[in-house]
């Protein structure tokens, strides 16, 4: 209780680290139901390398001294080479999908480690963004700026009303995207909408708290919440609600003992994941029980 | 259809095709697997576009007809928690401009076509969980939602049993003699087809024929058709 209050208190130390936290706990699940729904749960997982590997190139910029080296630059820089990689893998993917060549996991995994291997390779002789990016990669959401936290509210803002408002628009062009060009619905402008929406989320969540707490944000509470959802609003609204509440508890849990906040996060998701995966398992293998026992007492009668 | 060629990127699956689809008409698109007749389906809808040739569609009381399509049930994922109306909602969504809510009107209409698909007491569940006929019905209402002048279905009765089949059939039937409705409907099932179809188009061997039942299903055309496929 007393860590509690003290993680609420407006004088906290790390309050920037539990808001964005409980943003991104909020937000990157929203995002991420799509990502499943669509069956792009392997996207989920390389965008945030991807993200990555843009903002370890922006911080290689100042180091090959092509930008000039300012704490605002940096920022800027950094937000567009999260951005442009993360869109421009996007539509790469997309296109290639689209053509039907190759196997998509295939493309999606190469991505996942080429950007993964470039992130070090880029950061490693970087005086600039070797600390910063570093500290993101292992989920250290702990050096939160004021603007960070501002620019992360906006970006998410816009996104999750995005969602809200076009939710009739995404969910048909995902569900049946023949019927949609049947209805004249212009396919190509939704689903880039949609993706835009989706790389904005990946972009502000890696530039604030890393690839690990974004992909285990975006992926596994949507994964939690269709287990127990039995309609699209329960499987939205639960896969938020176990965002935001895992957020919380697993921020408590890293200050408690002094952990990393971002890997106590995830870890804190996968506990949860496998105790609703077997609390599932256990409720079927009940339920099908009782329909056999009834179905047999019928038959006996 | 005026010597249209269909088929994915550069891979022709039917050319030198010359068709036209009569108002009011009940129609049966048949042919074997893989002869190309989804692949025709989806170009008359415009999902895909032709590879070649002209393809006009003419307007209908000086507005563009609408399309209602009835896909093949497979496609459509179940991992979407949708219930029945929920899907048959996504029909009125072509009236419905971005963002806007869909309004009660809408909703009562979209109650009224599984009405009209006797789809009603299923609204509720949850359609991935139904059955395929149950799943028919309620493509077909969600179809009705558009307020079609044309209605082409994927194969409605591949894959459910015969009684879900002929409740199908004759759910088309009445639509098309109640409403005046033109359908246009893909099966390979010929004795099936024959009895509610008034004209065929029949996918065979890279053509196209297109006759009255009477003409194209007759005895002596089917073996003269099996006939050329021996020789």
């Amino acid at each position: 209780m007393e860590t509690l209050r003290e993680i609420f208190d407006p004088n906290f130390l790390l309050r920037n680290s539990v808001y964005i936290g409980l943003l991104v706990g909020l937000a990157c699940p929203l995002v991420g139901v799509y990502l499943v729904l669509r069956r792009l749960i392997f996207m989920g997982v390389a965008l945030p390398q991807v993200s990555s590997c843009g903002i370890a190139l922006a911080f290689a910029l100042h180091t090959w001294g092509l930008v000039p080296h300012s704490e605002e630059s940096e920022q800027t820089l950094a937000f567009a080479g999260s951005t442009l990689f993360t869109l421009g893998t996007i539509l790469v993917l997309s296109i290639l999908e689209r053509r039907g060549r190759g196997i998509i996991e295939g493309r999606i995994g190469t991505a996942y480690v080429l950007a993964g291997a470039w992130s070090i390779l880029l950061l490693v002789k970087n005086p600039y963004g070797e600390h910063g990016l570093l500290e993101r990669l292992r989920g250290e959401i702990i050096a939160v700026s004021n603007a960070d936290l501002v620019w992360t509210l906006a970006a998410f803002t816009v996104v999750v009303l995005a969602l809200f408002v076009f939710q009739k628009e995404f969910m048909l062009v995902s569900f049946d995207r023949e019927m949609a060009i049947t209805l004249k619905k212009n396919v190509l402008f939704w689903d880039g909408l949609l993706f835009v929406l989706i790389g904005l989320t990946i972009s502000m969540t890696v530039l604030s708290v890393g690839p690990l707490v974004a992909f285990g944000f975006l992926l596994m509470p949507p994964l939690i919440a269709h287990l127990f959802a039995s309609n699209m609003r329960q499987f939205a609204l639960g896969a938020a609600a176990i965002g935001l509440s895992s957020s919380l508890l697993g921020f408590y849990i890293a200050l408690r003992w002094d952990l990393p906040v971002g890997p106590t996060d995830v870890a804190l998701l996968g506990v949860v994941y496998g105790i609703a995966f077997l609390g599932k398992k256990l409720f079927n293998t009940r339920r099908s029980k009782e329909t056999e026992t009834l179905r047999l007492s019928a038959k006996q009668g | 259809m005026d010597n249209v060629a269909v088929g994915y990127e550069r891979h022709v699956v039917l050319q030198n095709i010359n068709l036209s689809l009569t108002r009011s008409s009940f129609i049966g698109l048949l042919g074997a697997n893989g002869s190309g007749k989804s692949t025709l389906l989806k170009t008359i809808l415009g999902i895909i576009p032709p590879l070649g040739g002209r393809m006009e569609i003419l307007p209908l009381d000086g507005r563009r007809p609408v399309f209602g399509y009835v896909p093949q049930r497979e496609v459509l994922d179940p991992i979407f928690l949708l219930s029945s109306f929920e899907v048959v909602l996504m029909g009125v969504c072509g009236a419905v401009g971005p963002g806007r809510r869909i309004r009660s009107s809408e909703k009562d209409w979209a109650h009224e076509c599984l009405r009209e698909a006797s789809a009603d007491d299923i609204s509720r569940k949850r359609f991935s969980q139904l059955s395929g006929g149950q799943k028919q019905r309620v493509l077909i209402a969600r179809a009705l939602a558009t307020r079609p002048d044309f209605l082409l279905l994927d194969e409605p009765t591949a894959g459910i049993d015969t009684a879900a089949a002929q409740a199908i059939l004759e759910l088309l039937q009445r639509l098309h003699q109640q409403r005046g409705l033109t359908i246009l409907m893909v099966s390979h099932d010929l004795p099936t087809v024959r009895k509610h179809v008034q004209q065929v188009i029949w996918l065979h061997q890279g053509k196209v024929l297109q006759g009255s039942v009477d003409e194209l299903l007759s005895r002596d055309k089917l073996e003269e058709l099996f006939n050329l496929e021996l020789s």
